[in-house]
């Protein structure tokens, strides 16, 4: 019998998995309100639902390099950020913020967020140092986790989304 | 007593010596592990800090090399160290506390965490205590 290898079995194999298939909302939205409690108050709750579109867009943003590579990203509107850079640095806040200042803040929470979703993926990742400024574009729609929610009556979103080019289609 | 917190955030730094200097530590900062050995280097034995909090990913030297250079120098054996960081997969731990660390406090926290890990350490100062 002649054996053809077309490639179909090493493509199987190969397949990386989408994000889909190793976290789902619900934990990322756990992660987000346990960051939220600890960061920015106690008393301050994520609300799970979607509010109005964002207007004046900022993200911050950490990457996860391993087994899934992609994306944890934080949306909110520019104003809002700065009220998180507020709430987070309390007593400490100055009376005038400073880009500097919202860019370290909001990166944080990334951070923060981000870790803990690396954590609850399968096996070992690297976490790059936080960016903040527009979010990195999402490069494969099926490979993509995203919640929204309200902050004081503000929206925000967290998606984790994949880096990687959709893979071929397997006939 | 004295502690050294080391984060590039410096809004962390800021909510990490907060909690700290609630409990009754007078606190330093750096902002990176290069800058928290310089900051080391330039402090005489007796005036070591007594715990150093620590992040693990930052720029230029990160909260792992840092440890290493630490626990390399028999000068500054003395001092705990805690790493406090969103690094929270179980061989990272591993990895610090193998490196030298004595704890390890996962971001996000509260400030009753620190306090907790501090007194099994037993480094919570008197007036924290009472």
């Amino acid at each position: 019998m002649t054996v053809i290898d077309n490639g179909e079995r090493r493509r199987g194999s190969d397949a990386r998995p989408v994000i889909s298939d190793l976290i789902d909302e619900a934990t990322v939205e756990s992660i987000a309100q346990e960051a939220w409690i600890s960061l920015v108050g106690e008393d301050e709750v994520l609300v799970p639902l979607p509010g109005e579109p964002v207007t004046d867009p900022v993200s911050s943003w950490v990457d996860v390099v391993g087994p899934w590579t992609g994306s944890v990203v934080l949306t909110t509107g520019r104003r809002t950020a700065e009220e998180l850079t507020r709430a987070l640095l309390r007593e400490h806040s100055p009376e005038v913020l400073e880009d500097e200042d919202v860019v370290d803040a909001f990166g944080e929470i990334a951070n923060v967020v981000g870790g803990n979703v690396k954590a609850a993926l399968p096996g070992s990742s690297g976490l790059s140092l936080p960016d903040v400024g527009e979010a990195p574009a999402l490069r494969n729609p099926a490979d993509l986790c995203r919640i929204e929610l309200q902050w004081r009556g503000e929206p925000l979103s967290i998606s984790v989304q994949g880096a990687l080019p959709a893979l071929p289609a397997v006939s | 007593m004295r502690a050294l917190v080391i984060d590039d955030s410096r809004a962390m730094r800021r909510i990490v010596s907060g909690i700290l200097e609630g409990l009754g530590y007078e606190t330093q900062q750096a902002g990176h592990g290069r800058e928290g050995l310089d900051v080391l280097d330039g402090l005489a034995a007796d005036q070591l800090p007594d715990l150093v909090c620590v992040d693990w990913n930052m720029p230029v030297m990160d909260g792992l090399q840092f440890v290493s250079a630490v626990r390399s120098n028999p000068a500054w054996r003395s001092m705990t160290i805690m790493m406090v960081t969103s690094e929270s997969e179980h061989t990272q731990i591993v990895r610090a506390l193998a490196a030298g660390a004595h704890e390890y406090v996962i971001k996000p926290f509260t400030a009753d965490a620190i306090r907790d890990k501090l007194a099994l350490l037993g480094l919570l100062p008197q007036e924290a205590v009472l």
